[in-house]
């Protein structure tokens, strides 16, 4: 399967009111593929994945230049409604963060803010989206109660469970095991590489055993430049940029 | 005889009437505030809203006599504008900034991570608000219509001033009539506790209204902290047992709320305008489920963000229209001689020279009296006692007091001090019964401000073998000081403003200055409620009086707001 280009960068800045964050970031995310951006703290590759979906508009200090396209259409343009971006482009966050209703009511928000009512479409979204965030054995027999009573792994499970429910063409992750312990961290790398099947999976990680075992292409940044960008093996293996080097080898950083 | 159940429903109805004025108005404001204002805005509207939660009753009582019942009584052909609407109405506006202070401060601390979760499952900023934000800070919502519900069943002035107070309380007419004159139980206290001779029954009788509104006040707010405190639990440990039991809250606050509507429509039903008026809101309640599932979501945006905005521009205007008119109507009788010089002929010309000075030392006595009794309270409570039962009674105390009506106050220290201890209508009683007043505000603002010294610089000057009382002083007191402050301002600003409790403890209508403890005094806010009541042809200087009272006690309170805002910018841990 040829696997075409999904969301492309182009000379892309952000501020935050005087502060520069991103500079000139160019880059291609390519279908049914893990893409890891990775770098030190600070570098803005958290603050990148944000403008894939516009999820900086919350901020209102927040200013861009450049382009973001998604299939083809600059999702900063302006005809681009943020709203039907974040449709399709999914997102789960570095703490989870289920809202404070029963399992079903997290799972089922998405469906229901798109306008589907119906009781038996949502009960089949709910089921679906929970197999196939690896949650459902667990929750199937208290679906009705809080989401807050679940572990912190799980809940991670539900907030994946929530993004899938919209049936989005990308899944954007933010540090997404960096509040969980190693077992809950495994479970969603495995569901990971299961959930690229189907999905384009753009994953914020500071944990470079992740990135090197979970993504297919790997981003490195610093101080809010691409510095480089490529496969995975490659990168870790051979890097082409001296500070890629230092900072994959644990030098810096 | 003297059957309390007319006053019980004039109270209800009043206050009913209050809620529906101020409920929706409230919550679309704290949403507009908190979700949908820019910064700039929100810096501005957001003081302004608690500077107006300062504004004297008896000031908004001077409004609502001149303007609002003249209003009601030409526009809908009435004999007389004193009626339950008028009372509703006028509760209804000053409960507003209660209510979105409260409603505001709980939809901010949503965490933002809800917001983010919904925004990314490609929610509108509607729908975030409406299914996520809303019903995650329901309960301090809801804490704060309690609140709004217990100000407007205490509040005494406005009340007295505008509602009519039929000498019999007719509750078929009242009912089905909101044109109605009524009477409240703290406006019968008010007004008959200042006729009756002291130990018949009528004297008793009165008491006993002042204890059925004590044990309806402490209701209403037990269960506005008991809600309070269990949203300040969930927060810090959202544990399986609290969150299903909020779930329970939820349906119980839903069920209360259907139970109410029922009731609402009822009540409508009844009154003199009912058919139209149901109508109207069947059509309109009709309208808003059918089209509920019919519009797409940015439509439904739209008409969400259209009615908020509505709503606070509607706080907005009406906040506006009282201070416009009190500024321009009171702007003309200010002068140095109005300051300056006493009255003459019953107040309807010369000055306020001696209520300005008899407010002044109230209020010093007064904050003399309760800052140094608060804050060693507050010292005790925070420093040197385990928290245990001691502390929470105490504390709930405190808590209990702070809701109480200032009327209740009044009757306790006219009771207490004038009666018993033989004081008289003296300066000495007025104060003592100002202190008791604010003194729980200045317990609790004290304690806030203790606690929000951290413990690692009282380990780190204890360790350097400081003894406890050298840690405070010179640890814990110093970083706490503006925050002690900040609640003596709030005490003062209250103390200026209040006229219940002086009402009959301390004050005559009079240019009289007094030259000890002993001799009674005149307060600005008494002399502008017997100038609007009883003195006619006293326009000029009503306002003249509204205004000087009115700029007192907002400068007050302005002082607050700007040292608690410097504070919080200035001392970050």
């Amino acid at each position: 399967m040829a696997n075409k280009v999904v969301i492309k960068t182009e000379q892309l800045n952000l501020w935050y009111g005087e502060k520069q964050v991103l500079y000139d970031i160019s880059m291609e995310m390519l279908s049914n593929k893990i893409t890891a951006l990775i770098g030190p703290s600070g570098c803005g590759k958290s603050t990148l994945i944000r403008c894939f979906n516009r999820m900086n508009d919350v901020i209102p200090t927040c200013r861009i230049t450049g382009h973001v396209f998604f299939d083809d259409n600059d999702i900063y343009g302006p005809d681009a409604d943020a709203v039907e971006v974040r449709k399709k482009i999914g997102m789960v966050f570095q703490k989870p963060n289920p809202f404070p209703k029963s399992i079903y009511e997290n799972v089922a928000y998405g469906p229901r803010v798109s306008g589907v009512n119906n009781k038996d479409s949502l009960d089949e979204i709910v089921e679906k989206s929970l197999r196939d965030a690896a949650l459902w054995d667990e929750v199937k027999d208290r679906l009705f109660e809080s989401a807050m009573g679940l572990s912190g792994g799980q809940q991670q499970r539900l907030c994946i469970a929530r993004s899938l429910s919209i049936e989005p063409e990308v899944i954007l992750m933010d540090e997404p095991c960096s509040a969980l312990d190693p077992i809950a961290t495994a479970k969603i790398e495995d569901l990971m590489t299961e959930l690229k099947k189907r999905y384009t999976v753009i994953i914020v990680t500071h944990n470079m055993q992740q990135a090197a075992r979970v993504s297919d292409y790997a981003a490195y940044m610093y101080l809010g430049k691409l510095i480089e960008f490529g496969e995975t093996e490659q990168m870790f293996e051979d890097p082409h940029e001296e500070l890629t080097e230092k900072y994959i080898t644990g030098r810096f950083g | 005889m003297y059957g309390a159940f007319p006053l019980i429903v004039g109270t209800l109805l009043v206050t009913l009437g209050a809620m529906i004025v101020a409920i929706p108005l409230s919550i679309g404001s704290a949403i507009f505030i908190s979700e949908i204002a820019t910064p700039k805005m929100k810096a501005a509207i957001k003081p302004a809203i608690e500077l107006l939660a300062g504004i004297p009753s008896v000031v908004y009582g001077f409004f609502g006599l001149i303007v609002l019942t003249t209003w009601l009584r030409i526009s809908f052909n009435q004999p007389s504008g004193e009626s339950w609407l008028a009372g509703s109405l006028l509760l209804g506006i000053m409960a507003i900034p209660t209510i979105t202070s409260v409603a505001e401060d709980a939809i901010s601390s949503v965490p933002r991570e809800f917001k983010e979760g919904s925004f990314a499952l490609g929610a509108t900023r509607w729908q975030t608000i409406s299914k996520v934000i809303v019903p995650s800070a329901l309960s301090g919502i809801t804490a704060g219509i309690i609140l709004g519900i217990g100000r407007a069943i205490g509040e005494t002035m406005a009340v007295m001033m505008v509602c009519g107070n039929p000498t019999y309380g007719l509750i078929p007419t009242s009912i089905t009539n909101v044109f109605a004159p009524i009477k409240t139980l703290t406006a019968t206290l008010g007004i008959e506790m200042g006729e009756v001779a002291a130990g018949s029954n009528h004297y008793h009788a009165l008491f006993g209204v002042a204890l059925l509104l004590l044990i309806i006040t402490l209701a209403v707010n037990i269960i506005a902290t008991v809600i309070l405190n269990r949203l300040k639990e969930k927060q810090r440990s959202p544990s399986k047992k609290k969150t299903r039991l909020s779930v329970s809250i939820k349906q119980q606050i839903r069920k209360t709320l259907v139970f109410t509507i029922i009731i609402l429509c009822v009540v409508i039903l009844l009154s003199s305008m009912g058919i139209l008026l149901t109508v109207c809101i069947g059509l309109v309640v009709g309208a808003v489920y059918y089209l509920r599932k019919k519009v797409s979501a940015k439509t439904g945006q739209r008409i969400a963000f259209i009615a908020i905005a509505v709503a606070i521009l509607t706080v907005i205007v009406i906040l506006g229209v009282i201070l416009a008119y009190i500024i321009s109507n009171g702007a003309g009788a200010l002068s140095w001689e109005f300051l300056s010089q006493g009255s003459s002929n019953l107040g309807r010309s010369g000055g306020i020279y001696p209520a300005i000075i008899g407010t002044l030392y109230l209020v010093s006595g007064a904050i003399a009296i309760a800052l140094p009794l608060g804050v060693g309270a507050a010292i005790y409570l925070i420093e040197y006692t385990r928290e245990g039962r001691l502390t929470k009674i105490i504390r709930a105390g405190a808590d209990l007091l702070n809701g109480t009506p200032s009327i209740v106050f009044g009757l306790f220290g006219f009771a207490f001090f004038v009666l018993y201890l033989r004081m008289g209508f003296s300066l000495l009683a007025g104060q003592i019964t100002i202190a008791f007043m604010i003194l729980p505000t200045i317990i609790r603002t004290t304690e806030e401000a203790l606690k929000s010294v951290p413990q690692s610089l009282r380990e780190g000057s204890l360790a350097l073998g400081a003894t406890k009382w050298q840690t405070i002083k010179k640890v814990v007191l110093p970083p706490a000081a503006p925050g002690i402050l900040t609640g003596a301002i709030l005490g003062i600003g209250r103390a200026a403003g209040e006229t219940a409790p002086i009402m009959f403890t301390a004050v005559v209508f009079s240019s009289f200055i007094p030259h000890s403890f002993v001799e009674p005094v005149n307060a600005l806010p008494f002399h502008l409620y017997i100038l609007a009541t009883s003195i006619p042809n006293s326009a000029r200087n009503q306002a003249g009086t509204a205004l000087v009272l009115l700029l007192l006690v907002i400068g007050i309170y302005l002082v607050a707001v700007l040292l608690r805002n410097h504070y919080q910018k200035t001392m970050k841990w």
